[in-house]
C-alpha cells in the first residue's frame, strides 16, 4: 500500500514537471522542444503504469488461476 | 483498519488527478489508472483468501473442480473487462469500453458452455 501511494506521488510530479517545462520551453520559444519534453514525460509515466498494470495481471491470474 | 486507509489514498489520487488534469489531461489518466490498479492490488490478497475457502469447501463436498474452476475464471475475467472498460470510459472512449464489454461476454459465453452442457446432460438422464 505504501509503496503505490509513493509511485502516484511520483507520476504526480513527473505530470507537474512536465506541464512546467512545456510552458517554460513554449515562453522561450522552443515550441518543438516543448513538445519532445511532453512525450518524454508521458512516456516516464507510461512505462510506470505499464510495469504496475504488469503486476496486477499477474496476481490476477495467479489469484483466479485463469490461464 | 484497511479501509481508512483506502479512501484516504483514493481522496489523495483524486485530488492529484484533478490537478494534473488541467494541465496534462493524458497523464491525469495515467494517475487514475495506477491508483485504480494499486487500490485493487491492496484488496487482492482479501479475495485469494475467500477462493482459497471457496476450494476448501469444494474439495470437502467433493464439487467437481472443472465447475469451480470455470466460475472463477469467469469472475476474474469479468473483472479485468470491467477495469479496462471503466479506464476507457474515463478517457472519453465509450464505444472503446463496450467493444471490450463484448469481448468478455463472448469470453464468459465460451468458458460456460461446458458447464450447461453438463446440466442438460443431467437434466436429459432424469428425463429421458
Amino acid at each position: 500500500m505504501g509503496a503505490n501511494i509513493d509511485l502516484i506521488f511520483k507520476i504526480a510530479g513527473v505530470g507537474i514537471l512536465t506541464a512546467v517545462l512545456h510552458s517554460l520551453l513554449k515562453h522561450a520559444g522552443k515550441e518543438d522542444q516543448a513538445q519532445l519534453a511532453t512525450l518524454a514525460g508521458v512516456a516516464i509515466v507510461l512505462m510506470w503504469v505499464i510495469d504496475l498494470l504488469g503486476k496486477l495481471f499477474d496476481q490476477v491470474k495467479t489469484v483466479f488461476r485463469l490461464f | 483498519m484497511e479501509i481508512t486507509q483506502i479512501v484516504g489514498f483514493g481522496l489523495v489520487a483524486a485530488v492529484l488527478v484533478i490537478i494534473l488534469r488541467q494541465y496534462k489531461p493524458e497523464i491525469a489518466l495515467l494517475v487514475s489508472v495506477a491508483a485504480g490498479i494499486a487500490l485493487f492490488l491492496a484488496i487482492l490478497g482479501k479475495i485469494g483468501a475467500v477462493i482459497e475457502v471457496l476450494h476448501d469447501l469444494s474439495r470437502r463436498a467433493n464439487v467437481n473442480m472443472v465447475y469451480l474452476g470455470a466460475i472463477l475464471k469467469i469472475v476474474g475475467i469479468a473483472y479485468i473487462a470491467d477495469f479496462g472498460a471503466q479506464v476507457c470510459r474515463d478517457a472519453g472512449e465509450g464505444a472503446l469500453a463496450s467493444k471490450i464489454e463484448l469481448a468478455a461476454k463472448i469470453l464468459i459465453l465460451v468458458l460456460a458452455i461446458p458447464i450447461v452442457m453438463a446440466v442438460l446432460d443431467i437434466l436429459m438422464k432424469i428425463l429421458g
